[in-house]
């Protein structure tokens, strides 16, 4: 009785709705939370919280690849400096990666924050292939990890081969005063034949490439002065009556705290180039999830829509039917 | 031509030089190119004389000299000469005898 009169006024079949204007309607259908049991209406709810969570995610990433390109400008200048450091010292020495030493030691120079893209991984990778190349029967090496994220990767698997782990190394602005009190320190406590120093090398901003650098300790370079390959150092004179191997030994100190300080500043250049471009292909990606949900919604959207207007014309036709 | 301030004095190099290395200690760096002259104030480092006639400087600091204010100078050494008298352990002196012997070398590049 109740439902014929309620037909015979025009009134929609829904009980829980009232005869209020179609855009009204709609409105207070979209946006409560619970659904009633029975209620044909489709709720866009899930999407749009959805799409407003992406945006966020875009935005976060947009402003961290700004942050990172500006923190990039400041420090590529100081990294392309320091690249004079290092070099008179091969000008002097020569470069001998392959040298065969009983002692390595592997410095593994990685950043400490993450969201970097895959520089980490690709440091840590050759650490670990350096390692395996220079172990044999009385040979050995031994890690000194700069950097959280090499920390995290090498403590899994050569947890007791890590001699020093140094952290929060970006603290303060990076300057030659604070690495060679850290060159000082690894030398200090360190017994090595060979330094190996692994690090991205800053190409562009798009392209790094993971480096060694070798550092020979001052007795093998005066072993290979007489046998080896550097033979022409006996050609240098050395002024102001110290003999060789007194020079040698503040070379080689020298040397490591150059090349140290080179790698650090080149690897937080990778670092922050390679987060920039990790953002970008981010923000990107949620530019692109965006649209699609976009798509979802006005779909979603527009279904809910027809549905109703078919509920409302086919009530209405069977009223004059 | 260069004058480097070697451990052993100040020496010249000019291009046919011996290949030598040579420790540098505080002091002043002057560069003869033609008629003009550039002035540095090293505080120590390393310099590599080649065979090819190119040589190397690294230098832990350099300053070009025109940048350094003297009455800091006077300032600074005076305060290691007071760090000397009152040093106890010899760490302390020796730092303070690098400092007195860092800012000497200052004065005498400033004047000389």
């Amino acid at each position: 009785m109740a439902m014929a009169a309620l037909r015979r006024e025009g009134k929609r079949f829904v009980p829980l709705i009232s005869p209020t204007p179609i855009n009204a309607i709609r409105s207070s259908l979209l946006t409560e939370e619970h659904v009633p049991v029975g209620a044909r209406q489709i709720s866009t709810q899930v999407v749009r919280n959805r799409m407003r969570s992406v945006k966020n995610i875009q935005k976060i990433t947009k402003a961290m690849k700004m942050v990172a390109a500006s923190k990039l400008r400041a420090i590529q200048t100081k990294a392309e400096n320091s690249r004079g450091l290092w070099q008179p010292f091969t000008a002097l020495f020569g470069d001998a990666p392959s040298v065969d030493v009983k002692k390595n030691v592997i410095v593994t120079v990685c950043s400490d924050k993450g969201l970097c893209g895959g520089i980490n991984s690709t440091a840590v990778k050759i650490s670990k292939a350096i390692h395996k190349l220079n172990s044999g029967p009385d040979k050995e090496s031994k890690y000194v990890v700069l950097g959280e994220k090499a920390k995290a990767q090498l403590v899994r698997d050569s947890k007791k081969d890590i001699e020093i782990c140094i952290t929060e190394l970006q603290k303060n602005p990076l300057n030659y005063t604070q690495v060679s009190v850290l060159a000082d320190d690894i030398l200090k406590n360190v017994e090595y034949d060979a330094l190996r120093i692994v690090y991205n090398k800053f190409q562009s901003v798009v392209s790094f490439l993971p480096t060694m650098a070798t550092v020979l300790s001052p007795e093998l370079v005066e072993r290979e002065a007489e046998t080896g390959k550097l033979q022409d150092l006996g050609s240098y004179e050395v002024e102001g009556g110290d003999t060789q191997s007194e020079i040698l030994q503040n070379l080689t100190e020298f040397q490591f705290s150059c090349v140290m300080f080179n790698a650090i500043l080149e690897s937080a250049c990778s670092e922050q180039g390679a987060r920039m471009s990790a953002m970008d292909s981010s923000s990107r990606n949620a530019g692109e999830m965006l649209d699609r949900l976009s798509l979802t919604y006005n779909r979603t959207r527009q279904a809910s829509i027809t549905t109703e207007l078919i509920e409302i014309i086919s009530g209405a036709s069977a009223l004059q039917g | 031509m260069v004058i480097i301030p070697a451990t052993s004095g100040q020496m010249g190099v000019l291009p046919g030089h011996m290949a030598s290395i040579a420790e540098l200690k505080p002091g002043l760096l002057s560069v003869h190119e033609g008629n003009s002259v550039s002035k540095y104030f090293v505080s120590s480092g390393f310099a590599f004389i080649h065979a090819n006639s190119v040589t190397d400087i690294i230098a832990v600091e350099a300053v070009p000299i025109d940048r350094i204010d003297p009455s800091l100078v006077q300032q600074g050494l005076a305060e290691f000469n007071q760090k000397l008298n009152t040093a106890s352990t010899d760490l302390e002196k020796a730092e303070a005898q690098i400092g007195i012997t860092l800012h000497t070398a200052l004065n005498l590049a400033l004047t000389g």
